[in-house]
């Protein structure tokens, strides 16, 4: 009966958590340069289950990691570097405080360093590993690439990131990979699929920067500390795995091009050009094996059987798609005029395989003139130009996004200067059936699905037809309902007729011919199954289905009702317009 | 010494020779009769032996270097003598110039007196000071000169030299520190995937020497949160959005803020004042008289309560007699037979009572699954939620929003809303990778103290 008492706290979750305080202790670091090791490592905090318990009976709110997770940071060598930077500031410190110059420059050269190497082959394993955690690393690299060099980071860092991000931005062109942009209030959404990874990223607009005071700057330098070596690594394996070279060089006929028309440029340092020619994005890169023309990769045809097939014709469909898609700009000729967003504009025309330049003045890199005769688009962000080309568009900047969102070459019609754009759609939103589409989107569709629009004019009435149409889709969808419902109830009558069927005065007449509609026949017979399954419904399955059956109605009444507003809306908006003829 | 002395011996002895002083003759030593001394003895050599002549003499010569710069008789007549042809005429000339410039020029050309007697007279040049011009081993450093130079011409470079060339040339423009830098935006990155570990050696040896990483924990590469990176704004975030998108997010925002504004309220409605807990008159005045008027009813209430507590005793149980007890053993057996034999009889229906047990076994499982089912839904829904851990809790950021009125017709004349660096920080915070922290404030550790400068105070 007796042994020893149990004390508290000295077995169970107490023992498994650790709090930050004593974590930081074991480690022997302050607490600035544990958060940052703790990134770094990838070390998160922990809430615990119980959070009395694991706080020794005390509710005060705290910071825990898990203990197992402090050991492992134990065996850091990156801790040991952390340890002799904290002995370096002392010194350093000590020197400028006795004013002797000559150690401190010595102990400047001898600062302590840390790669970060060994952590990211710790981290991710495999290259498809660290692919999927690159959005991170591309949002903080586009975002430190933007800042002001000002010291709120370093500069070396603000450098490095808009390295990595130009290699990555010549990457997604070299590989043809982006697949959706949306302009939005914060900044531009970029999607591009990397080896069947879909990467996600925000760019933020140049110059919009009010430093916001309650985000800690330390550790988002630590993350881009972390990220940068990450992106590095990564541009390095998709740079090979296109047999480009890293790091990227421009492609000999570029460059000897660029080199041609800037000549009489005077340009800082040759080294700092590079990168700016490189982040121009205007050529193409070169390849460690320059090849002419990359082969079309086809895709292997395997015997297949039976249902398959549909699947792979389908599969061949989307993979030509694809195919038409990567070519959307091929052939076209862009300028783009000094007020719009150069380098979103320029990524995004090369990324499909359009050709671009700009005013010489704008930036480095332009390849050809306002006067070439053979451009075929010109991207102008103001009311009206003064002179004008007969033999090209003029036409705004959204015009590129849609189109690339669409996946199609837009009409230009609604894109003209001085137009009133259509509104910019999100390509991130995926309508399920019975969800409201705008009509916009529905126009897009219908082009896609290769229906043209005659002309500009019969452009709105088609809108509307469409819309009526889908209405009319609703209203069938509905009428369907309706029909059951009728059915039912002939069905009803007619049992009821045959209960009482002795009663019936019984009537022999001249039998007709009844004309027999297959189609019609099919359809009966497949309401019937359908409601006689239904019938057969235990009374759980059937109030499920109920409720699922209100659910759809509800959502396409919804739908209905934003459409009839819609319509009421451009109703009103036209009257106006008229009103102000 | 020794050499010049006896040339000078020489020149004196020569018949051409001047003497300066004409007394030192032979006279003298005519005069004085030779004192016989020892000469055995190198002590009395210096003593008795008569040098006066020599010492004059060497006086002499020393004299003239002095004065003159050499030996008078070596020197020739053009430097002795020259014509005496009267005053120069130029000393008129002189005496009419000083007219004008005697009162500012005569004090500061003549020089002062003690300059004069502090100055080197003597013509003899000092002596050179040997050990500057002398060089130790300069014989040999001279023939390894020469060596080398013979060897330069032959084109042989020396074995130091060439050490010095073949070493690597150290970068001494880039600092290592620099160049090791993490954030040096010219460093070097590789296939760090590609390459293999060759790690050769005994595993267990590299475990023992600590030169084997420790495996990091499958656990650690687990997100914490399954929420995605980056979030993509909704439909309405548009630069030129869709009118209904637009009007959902701008409800959204409107219900956000009214979900604000209702917890203002409530505390602020919770702080108000309550009217009934004011002061009136009547409650002042009570206050005021508190304690001077007697009031008897307290008085008499405590009495009454003590009496109440006094009646309540302790009663004594009544013993119970023989009979009741028989009666009460009789009663509990049979209560007990009567409770088995409705449990036998309870298990024996249950057989017939088989299907709805089922049924109630089956509703309790399908409970327990339902039940199961809901918490993992719920803590699927957990998973996307912010933790809590600090301090503090994780407070989303404020939505993101263009009111109809703000909206810019193009992306030339579009506003920026919002901070991407504060959508990235708290996106950290949302996906459990850093906790939520408030910046630490700044705490003066001495009160600041102002003065007025007595300047200023002056002027008021």
């Amino acid at each position: 009966m007796g042994g020893l008492q149990k004390k508290k706290y000295e077995r169970g979750s107490a023992t498994n958590y650790i709090t930050r305080n004593k974590a930081r202790k074991k480690l022997q670091l302050s607490l600035p340069d544990f958060r940052r090791l703790c990134i770094l490592k990838g070390i998160y905090p922990h809430e615990p289950k119980h959070k009395k318990k694991v706080n020794k009976g005390s509710t005060a709110p705290r910071t825990f990691y898990l203990l197992k997770d402090i050991r492992f940071l134990l065996h850091e060598p990156i801790v040991g570097k952390f340890r002799e930077y904290k002995v370096f500031v002392r010194k350093l410190k000590k020197a400028y405080g006795k004013t002797e110059w000559s150690s401190v420059e010595r102990l400047k050269e001898n600062k302590p360093t840390y790669k970060l190497d060994h952590i990211i082959k710790e981290r991710y394993p495999s290259f498809i590993d660290a692919l999927r955690d690159i959005d991170d690393a591309l949002c903080m690299c586009f975002l430190f690439s933007t800042f002001a060099r000002t010291g709120k980071c370093h500069v070396q860092t603000i450098q490095l990131c808009r390295r990595l991000t130009v290699e990555w931005m010549n990457y997604v062109i070299a590989s043809r990979a982006l697949k959706k942009v949306f302009i939005s209030i914060k900044g531009i959404y970029y999607q591009a699929e990397v080896m069947g990874q879909l990467i996600t990223w925000l760019v933020p607009y140049q110059f919009s920067h009010d430093h916001p005071t309650d985000v800690d700057y330390r550790v988002m330098a630590t993350f881009t500390e972390f990220y940068t070596t990450l992106l590095g690594f990564i541009n390095f394996r998709l740079y090979h795995s296109l047999n480009l070279l890293y790091p990227p060089k421009l492609d000999v006929k570029a460059e000897s091009e660029l080199k041609e028309e800037n000549d009489d440029d005077d340009y800082a340092m040759n080294s700092e050009s590079y990168l700016e020619k490189l982040s121009a994005l205007s050529a193409s890169l070169a390849r460690v094996v320059s090849t002419a023309e990359e082969e079309e990769a086809e895709l292997d045809q395997f015997p297949v059987e039976g249902e398959d097939v549909a699947n792979m014709e389908a599969r061949e469909k989307e993979q030509k798609q694809e195919e038409a898609q990567k070519k959307l700009f091929e052939g076209l000729k862009f300028f783009l005029n000094r007020e719009v967003p150069r380098e979103s504009l320029a990524f995004l025309i090369r990324c499909f395989g359009g050709e671009v330049s700009w005013d010489k003045s704008v930036c480095i890199g332009s390849t050809y003139e306002v006067t070439d005769e053979t451009i075929t688009h010109q991207i102008v962000d103001r009311p009206n130009i003064g002179k004008q080309y007969i033999n090209r568009y003029y036409i705004q900047p959204q015009w590129v996004y849609d189109c690339v969102n669409a996946k199609i070459i837009l009409p230009v019609e609604d894109y003209f200067l001085g137009v009133t754009l259509p509104p910019h759609l999100s390509p991130f939103v995926e309508e399920k059936d019975g969800d409201y589409v705008p009509p916009e989107k529905l126009k897009i569709m219908a082009l896609q699905r290769g229906e043209k629009p005659a002309h500009e004019q019969e452009d709105e009435e088609e809108e509307e037809d469409e819309e009526d149409e889908e209405e009319e889709e609703d209203d069938h969808e509905e009428e369907g309902d309706d029909d059951e419902e009728a059915e039912e109830k002939n069905l009803k009558k007619m049992e009821e007729q045959r209960s009482q069927g002795k009663s019936l005065p019984v009537k022999v007449t001249a039998g007709k011919v009844k004309v027999e509609n297959p189609a019609r026949l099919e359809q009966e017979e497949k309401a019937e199954e359908k409601r006689l399954a239904i019938m057969m419904m235990k009374k759980k399955e059937k109030y499920l289905y109920d409720k699922i059956m209100f659910g759809k109605k509800r959502k396409v009444r919804e739908a209905n009702k934003l459409a009839a507003k819609r319509k009421a809306h451009d109703d009103a908006e036209k009257s106006k317009k008229k009103a102000r003829k | 010494m020794a050499p010049s002395r006896r040339t000078r011996r020489v020149v004196a002895s020569q018949p051409g020779f001047l003497n300066l002083k004409p007394s030192s003759g032979a006279a003298g030593l005519a005069g004085v009769r030779r004192k016989r001394v020892n000469k055995n003895k190198k002590k009395n050599w210096n003593k008795h032996s008569d040098i006066n002549d020599v010492t004059e003499f060497l006086e002499d010569v020393r004299h003239q270097e002095r004065t003159i710069g050499g030996l008078l008789s070596e020197k020739s007549d053009d430097n002795l003598f020259f014509l005496d042809v009267g005053q120069p005429k130029k000393a008129e000339q002189k005496v009419a110039e000083p007219v004008d410039g005697k009162k500012r020029k005569g004090k500061a050309v003549r020089p002062l007196r003690i300059d004069l007697i502090l100055q080197h007279d003597s013509l003899v040049p000092p002596p050179k000071d040997v050990l500057a011009y002398q060089q130790p081993n300069a014989k040999k450093l001279r023939r390894i000169a020469q060596k080398a130079e013979q060897l330069a011409a032959k084109g042989v470079v020396p074995r130091r030299q060439k050490q010095l060339l073949n070493r690597r040339p150290a970068d001494r423009t880039a600092k290592k520190a620099v160049t090791e830098a993490n954030n040096n935006p010219d460093r070097e990155y590789y296939d760090i995937w590609g390459q293999e570990s060759k790690d050769t050696a005994d595993p267990w040896y590299l475990q023992q020497t600590g030169k084997k990483r420790v495996k990091r924990p499958e656990k650690l590469n687990e997100k914490p949160s399954v929420l995605p990176a980056v979030e993509v704004i909704a439909p309405g975030g548009s630069y030129n959005p869709d009118f209904f998108s637009h009007q959902a997010l701008l409800q959204e925002a409107h219900e956000v803020e009214v979900k604000k504004q209702k917890e203002e309220d409530k505390i602020e409605r919770q702080l108000a004042v309550n009217k009934e807990h004011l002061a009136t008159e009547e409650t002042i005045l009570r206050e005021q008289v508190e304690g001077l008027v007697e009031e008897e009813n307290e008085e008499e209430a405590p009495n009454e309560e003590e009496e109440g507590v006094a009646v309540g005793a302790i009663t004594v149980a009544e013993k119970k007699t023989e009979r009741q007890r028989k009666k009460e053993r009789a009663y509990k057996v049979k209560e007990q037979l009567r409770q088995a034999n409705r449990y036998q009889n309870d298990k024996r229906q249950q057989l017939f009572q088989l299907r709805s047990i089922k049924t109630s076994i089956k509703q309790e499982e399908q409970e327990t699954k339902d039940k199961q089912k809901q918490r993992k839904a719920n803590q699927e829904a957990q998973k996307a939620q912010p933790r809590r851990l600090g301090k503090l809790k994780f407070k989303a950021q404020d939505m993101e929003v263009q009111l109809s009125d703000e909206l810019a017709g193009s992306l030339r004349q579009l506003k920026p809303e919002g901070s991407v660096l504060k959508d990235r920080f708290k996106s950290l915070q949302k996906r459990n990778l850093i906790e939520p922290r408030e910046r630490a404030k700044f705490k003066r550790r001495l009160k600041l103290k102002y003065v007025e400068k007595r300047a200023f105070r002056e002027i008021t």
